[in-house]
């Protein structure tokens, strides 16, 4: 029988780990407190080493903090992080997306800084300033910065943080061969959804959804070996799904993949969900990375990164490709079905008053495919940072255990 | 009826095929060999990418598959302007240069945004006076299209 509004608004007869209130997708103040409480401290993905190769190389890339950053490989090689803000007069430094800059120069007054965050020109600095101030107090501000896990670019906002290999952890473990070789992006697309970027984590954290799939119910859930996959939990949040043997020449018009990588069976599927917001999707021939940028609580920046071996051949490369359009691209058959999904989430509870209360992350399989425990798992790190119950946000998971 | 006209016409009859999502419709205006290619460029990887790439067999799977899937129907109208078409007649074939906006209305309210612009390269067999696509490539100014699409431009 259909629920009334009192039998609606009640909480779900589960343990209040296996569902999660909605307004931790919908308020605006909890969504800053994320960006405080979380993303301004864990170790985030700005952009891969092959999009910086050379030299004066840079990226510019928008912290899911808040903070618009600039990513620039040094002279010397390395790899550092500044905020894309000029101290003078707070403008925007650098504009473009990617390029190669010796020095990173102020369009407002000239300000220059060097790829070390090094104010080194200030046009007429002691007919203005005489000798109150100089360049050496204009450098930019730095942020903690690492590459790792594939020869990505990671950064943290938070001085006082621990190290990247302490953040992930065991979590890529189940990668640690296949991430050996030197890769290089060769996808590169973004996707602003009305949605929440947790609602996105959660797709990347469940295989239930399969049944939207058709390409992933023809060619993984009637195949063997897929409702055998297992979730691990890892710390931080992090949490990773066992492979199987995907099928893909079920799927009329799709080969079969003859490219694999290195480190995984053939036609192998390797997916890991790092908190708050990322994820190696490795599939047989092609590794993708999603990370997110939330630009408040229902709209989302996706970032969508295709990766091949950088020692690929022309005829590997294409294949590659090929493999990674066919479901993963802006036109490809499970991306656009993945999105829709969350489009719907965000137009179903895009507000308070939507009267969506509570999604359940409840089925319990053993671990294996089905079970939601890569969403529970989530959801009890991000309680533990936020301090507050994803069932109850304004409940206190310490004052529960006390 | 001229070379022009008619290879203005092929162009525009190939948009409205597929806007009424007559994909037997838009498959009989192409060649055997046609391909058929998405492209754009990527100034964050500072690459060009492809996106899509099917020969005419692959195109007919696409469209075939379609009800299988789980796919937004909203509505797509692509609007073709015909730039620049080159003759070769010894060829016998013609190079054509489009540019492409495509908008997306909203089946709930009818709301339409225009959704991708780009340019779109045809190459166009000519023939004897019949003339059919033998290769298109779009080129896509247009990097976010939000939640994506099942349906080619």
């Amino acid at each position: 029988m259909a629920r009334t509004s009192s039998e609606w608004a009640k909480a779900p007869n589960l343990p209040e780990s296996h569902y999660v209130d909605t307004r931790i997708y919908t308020d605006e103040d909890l969504f800053l407190e994320e960006q405080a409480k979380i993303f301004n401290k864990v170790w985030v993905i700005a952009c891969h080493e092959s999009e910086i190769p050379e030299p004066f190389d840079y990226r510019t890339f928008r912290h899911p903090g808040g903070e618009n950053l600039i990513i620039t490989r040094g002279e010397d090689r390395k790899v550092r992080a500044f905020y894309n803000i000029c101290p003078h007069r707070g403008n925007t430094i650098l504009y473009d997306p990617s390029g190669n800059t010796k020095r990173m120069t102020c369009i407002f007054h000239a300000w220059s800084f060097d790829t070390k965050g090094e104010c080194v020109e200030i046009p007429r600095e002691s007919e203005g300033y005489q000798d109150r101030f100089d360049k050496s107090d204009a450098s930019l501000r730095e942020v903690k910065c690492d590459v790792g896990f594939g020869g990505f670019v990671w950064v943290n906002i938070d001085d006082n943080c621990g190290t990247l290999k302490e953040y992930v952890g065991d979590a890529l473990g189940l990668l640690e061969e296949s991430l050996q070789p030197e890769m290089e992006v060769f996808h590169y697309h973004k996707a602003v959804v009305n949605t929440n970027y947790k609602l996105w984590h959660d797709t990347n954290s469940e295989f239930y959804h399969d049944y939207m799939h058709y390409f992933n119910r023809i060619t993984g859930m009637m195949q063997p070996g897929y409702f055998d996959r297992k979730y691990t939990g890892y710390k931080n949040g992090h949490a990773s799904v066992g492979s199987m043997a995907v099928k893909y020449d079920a799927y009329a018009g799709s080969e079969d993949r003859g490219v694999g990588w290195p480190g995984l069976a053939p036609g192998g599927w390797l997916l890991i969900d790092l908190f708050p917001g990322m994820t190696y999707n490795l599939r047989t021939s092609v590794l993708r990375v999603d990370t997110i940028m939330p630009l408040g609580p229902n709209k989302v920046i996706i970032e969508f990164r295709g990766l091949g071996l950088k020692s690929d051949t022309p005829a590997e490369r294409a294949e590659r490709i090929r493999d990674h359009n066919a479901i993963w691209g802006p036109f490809g058959r499970n991306l656009h079905e993945d999105l829709l999904g969350v489009h719907g989430q965000g137009l179903a509870m895009r507000d308070a008053r939507t009267d969506s209360h509570y999604v359940l992350h409840g089925r319990e399989e053993n671990s294996t495919i089905h079970d939601e425990g890569g969403m529970r798992h989530f959801y009890a790190e991000w309680s533990r940072r936020m301090g507050r119950l994803a069932s109850d946000p304004e409940r206190s998971p310490k004052a529960e255990a006390a | 009826m001229s070379h022009r006209e008619s290879i203005e016409e092929l162009i525009y009859e190939s948009g409205a095929r597929l806007d009424e999502r007559d994909f037997k419709g838009y498959l009989d205006l192409c060649e055997d060999g046609y391909e058929y290619t998405i492209e754009a460029y990527s100034p964050e990887i500072r690459k060009d990418m492809i996106w899509l790439h099917h020969d005419k067999a692959g195109m007919d799977l696409l469209f075939k598959n379609l009800p299988k899937h789980n796919s937004d129907h909203s509505t797509l109208m692509r609007h073709l302007t015909v730039y620049k078409v080159d003759v070769d007649e010894a060829a016998g074939e013609a190079n054509v240069v489009s540019g492409l906006q495509v908008f997306r209305t909203e089946l709930d309210g009818g709301t339409t945004e225009l959704y991708a612009v780009g340019k779109q390269h045809d190459t166009i067999k000519l023939n004897g006076g019949t003339p059919k696509l033998g290769n298109r490539k779009i080129r896509l100014e247009t990097r976010n299209l939000g939640i994506g699409h099942h349906v080619p431009f």
